[in-house]
């Protein structure tokens, strides 16, 4: 075999080795990855799917923990008693009239105290940014502690604040009609992160744009319209869709409010206490199931019908980025 | 490496499936022994010192008569929030079902109704004497259909809780301390004059008494009587021992002496302002939820185990008001119970009854409830007179035992959490809604619950 042959049998022995060894550690960080990866994994599988899958399982059974050891395939029985239980109608009214008067405050309100932080002219900002944040920090269970002092007809301050104006403060924990602008106070008390997440996009917004527009005349109000809101609007969209993934969620205040009870009047039966109580107080695991499932799938439609929304209002700088 | 690398992976897999196994807690530990698993949860036993005391007590039994008896005592814990939900999977697993519940009222057992072991023929198959305990006591737990459920354990008898500092600046006479014995005006003391005094003790900010015609019930600072956490069964049974059910299980009643006290109730809270309303009792002037301790009540009818939170407050106590001549005194009692799943029920019923023999004080003292056992209760008031050293009259609480609420404000209902958490809704209607038709309301309350108890039929 002449030099140049076994050269180049030498090289292609070299190139093949090379090219196994490669791959080889290809293969090993492919591994190793799923090696990093696996304790989310069987975190996921454990906790969330399986649990999931379950849930769904649940609904076609009579499982009740009263008598777990009989439990019965009962197929579309839950769903059909879901459409008839007046408990599923109050409580979907409560969540949705509650969502409807909330929804708009939770976005308008903590877009406010943003815009006020944000503003060029007020003294003491970080003061007013912490003071501002400070409740978002309060474990919810002390909030609704001191709000519910705070409430009260007889010692509560806010009435006695009230009253210095000869106005009689009404009963705001145990009216049907003012349980929700109370509820309301707790929930935008605490809005400091959105409050937050909204001073970071306002603080984003280019100044040339408020300055170009200056120059051809737009007054303030103008520039709000035409450059601080369509430039924020994924911030705002963003803001929205978790507000109201969070009121669909809507259970610890009237919870702790009103120990699950729904009173006054059922006002504060929201759709979760409902489900709660069926699962963990009736222990009506399958039925609870049904609920929560069939919560799932309203979620996602409101959800789904913002997001649709979404390509007619939010404006998106770099295009459409949906 | 790979090698390296597909060991590790199993090593992994192995830890983490040795992890998910659920420990079974009916392991024998030893194999001559037999392990009996007690459950704590339903009630009280939670905090750290009961904790303590119940392993000590674990410790001490399995180093004792369970050394001797080859039995091996095994301490459950469960938080409370949970332990309903944990007790009732296990016994679904029925393999898994723990052997002894306790201490649990009766309240809190409802939710395992029908799963109680009978200790009837345990008792007398092991010779335990049930004389030792006051046989109103035994009955106390006898269930129709069911047996004898549980043994006499702690008891919370119930009386009225009274500020003398209220009384004496009102000039008034304390109510009475024995029973049988009339209100200092030789009246009887019946809750007609419980609603008279507590009228005098009703004082507005201004200081009218709720007689008056200047009295502004707006602005009350003073009640002469409150419901101290107190459920709507419970506070009817004042008038008489009853309950929502009819004899045959199945009706949906209103008996007419609750029916009476509920109208009472309405009366004096929304008439005649003695009794706080809702807003009233959640408020700072009533130590937001728990009225008397606030030192702005006169009286509240309650149970021993108050003595818990009553701190600063020179309070005695008096015998439970009559109702048409008949005293009915609302009973507490916490006790241990076997399952019908227990593997062992008869070593089981051997760990019970030192739970409630030998271990008794120490679990008593940790529990701080009055023990059943009339010679044992020395000890108990010691300790509680160390504690209220103004003096307080404890032969009211030991005499109230002679006046328990049978059938109990415990007991169980059909759908018991469905009824319960509406007679709960109807109780809060009360308290927080002027201008009621309180007869409709009852009503409504007796037809909804009809409802209920048809679900499980």
């Amino acid at each position: 075999m002449s030099t140049v042959a076994n050269q180049t049998l030498k090289t292609a022995h070299l190139d093949s080795a090379h090219l196994q060894t490669g791959m080889s550690m290809h293969r090993r960080r492919v591994m190793w990855g799923w090696v990093f990866l696996s304790p989310w994994l069987i975190g996921f599988f454990i906790f969330t799917l399986m649990p999931l899958v379950a849930s769904f399982i649940f609904t076609l059974t009579d499982f009740n923990l009263n008598r777990a050891s009989d439990i019965n395939f009962v197929g579309i029985d839950n769903y059909q008693k879901l459409l008839k239980d007046p408990s599923v109608r109050i409580s979907l009214r409560v969540t949705l009239i509650y969502m409807a008067i909330s929804l708009p405050f939770s976005v308008i309100i903590p877009l406010s105290m943003a815009a006020l932080l944000n503003a060029k002219r007020l003294w003491g900002k970080a003061v007013f940014r912490t003071l501002f944040y400070a409740p978002f920090v309060v474990p919810i269970v002390s909030a609704v502690g001191i709000w519910n002092g705070f409430l009260n007809p007889q010692s509560g301050w806010l009435n006695r604040i009230i009253e210095t104006f000869g106005i009689n403060g009404p009963d705001w924990l145990n009216s049907t009609m003012w349980i929700y602008p109370a509820m309301m106070f707790i929930g935008i008390w605490g809005s400091g992160n959105a409050m937050l997440i909204f001073l970071a996009g306002l603080q984003g917004v280019p100044t040339e744009l408020y300055e170009a527009a200056k120059v051809d005349g737009a007054g303030p109000l103008t520039r709000v319209r035409m450059i601080t809101l369509p430039m924020i609007s994924p911030v705002i969209f963003y803001n929205l869709v978790l507000s109201m993934i969070g009121l669909f969620r809507y259970f610890d205040v009237p919870y702790m409010l009103k120990r699950g009870t729904g009173d006054p009047g059922n006002s504060t039966l929201f759709y979760n206490i409902h489900l709660y109580k069926t699962a963990f107080t009736f222990k009506d695991m399958g039925y609870g199931a049904t609920l929560a499932w069939f919560l799932f799938m309203i979620a996602i439609i409101f959800t789904a019908v913002l997001f649709w929304s979404a390509r007619y209002w939010v404006y998106y700088a770099a295009g459409d980025e949906r | 490496m790979s090698k390296k690398f597909r060991l590790l992976t199993i090593v992994i897999a192995l830890a983490l499936i040795a992890a998910l196994v659920p420990q079974t807690h009916n392991t024998v530990v030893a194999q001559d022994k037999v392990t009996v698993t007690w459950f704590v949860g339903l009630g009280t036993g939670g905090n750290d010192e009961q904790v303590a005391a119940q392993e000590a007590v674990v410790a001490e039994f399995n180093e004792t008569v369970g050394a001797e008896k080859g039995i091996e005592l095994v301490l459950v814990l469960v938080q409370n929030d949970v332990a309903y939900d944990t007790l009732s999977t296990l016994i679904a697993t029925e393999d898994q079902a723990p052997d002894i519940v306790g201490p649990v009222g009766i309240r809190g057992s409802n939710s395992f109704d029908g799963n109680w072991v009978d200790m009837e023929p345990l008792a007398e198959a092991a010779g335990y004497d049930l004389g030792q305990f006051p046989p109103s006591l035994v009955d106390f737990y006898r269930v129709q259909g069911q047996g004898l459920i549980g043994l006499p354990f702690g008891v919370f008898p119930s009386m009225m809780f009274y500020n003398r500092d209220l009384f004496d600046a009102a000039g008034l006479p304390y109510p009475p301390q024995s029973y049988g014995e009339p209100y200092a005006d030789g009246e009887e003391w019946s809750w007609d004059k419980v609603s008279e005094l507590a009228l005098l003790l009703t004082l507005d900010a201004n200081g009218n008494d709720a007689t008056s015609p200047d009295f502004d019930p707006d602005n009350i600072v003073q009640f002469g009587y409150s419901n101290q956490w107190s459920d709507a069964r419970r506070m009817a049974t004042f008038f008489g021992a009853a309950d929502f059910i009819a004899d045959d299980g199945v009706t949906a009643e209103m008996p007419e002496n609750w029916a009476e006290f509920y109208r009472w109730l309405y009366d004096g809270i929304w008439n005649q302002h003695f009794i706080p309303n809702d807003a009233y009792v959640n408020s700072d002037l009533l130590a937001a939820g728990n009225p008397f301790s606030s030192g702005n009540v006169a009286m509240s009818q309650t149970h021993l185990w108050y003595t818990c939170c009553t701190a600063g407050v020179n309070f005695d106590l008096a015998v439970q008001p009559s109702y048409n001549g008949v005293v009915t005194a609302p009973l507490h009692a916490d006790t241990f119970r076997i399952l019908k799943q227990s593997q062992n029920p008869e070593a089981a019923f051997e760990v019970l009854t030192y739970l409630i023999g030998d271990a008794s004080l120490d679990l008593l003292a940790a529990y701080g409830g009055m023990p059943a056992r009339p010679e044992d209760r020395d000890a108990f008031l010691a300790g509680l007179n160390e504690t209220f050293t103004q003096g307080v009259n404890w032969q009211v609480a030991i005499d109230s035992l002679n006046f328990p609420d049978n059938p109990s404000h415990e007991s169980n209902m059909p759908n018991f959490q469905k009824a319960d958490e509406r007679i709960g809704a109807f109780q809060t209607l009360i308290q927080s809604t002027p201008d009621l038709d309180i007869d409709a309301e009852m009503a409504t309350l007796i037809s909804d619950l009809q409802a209920i108890y048809d679900e499980v039929q």
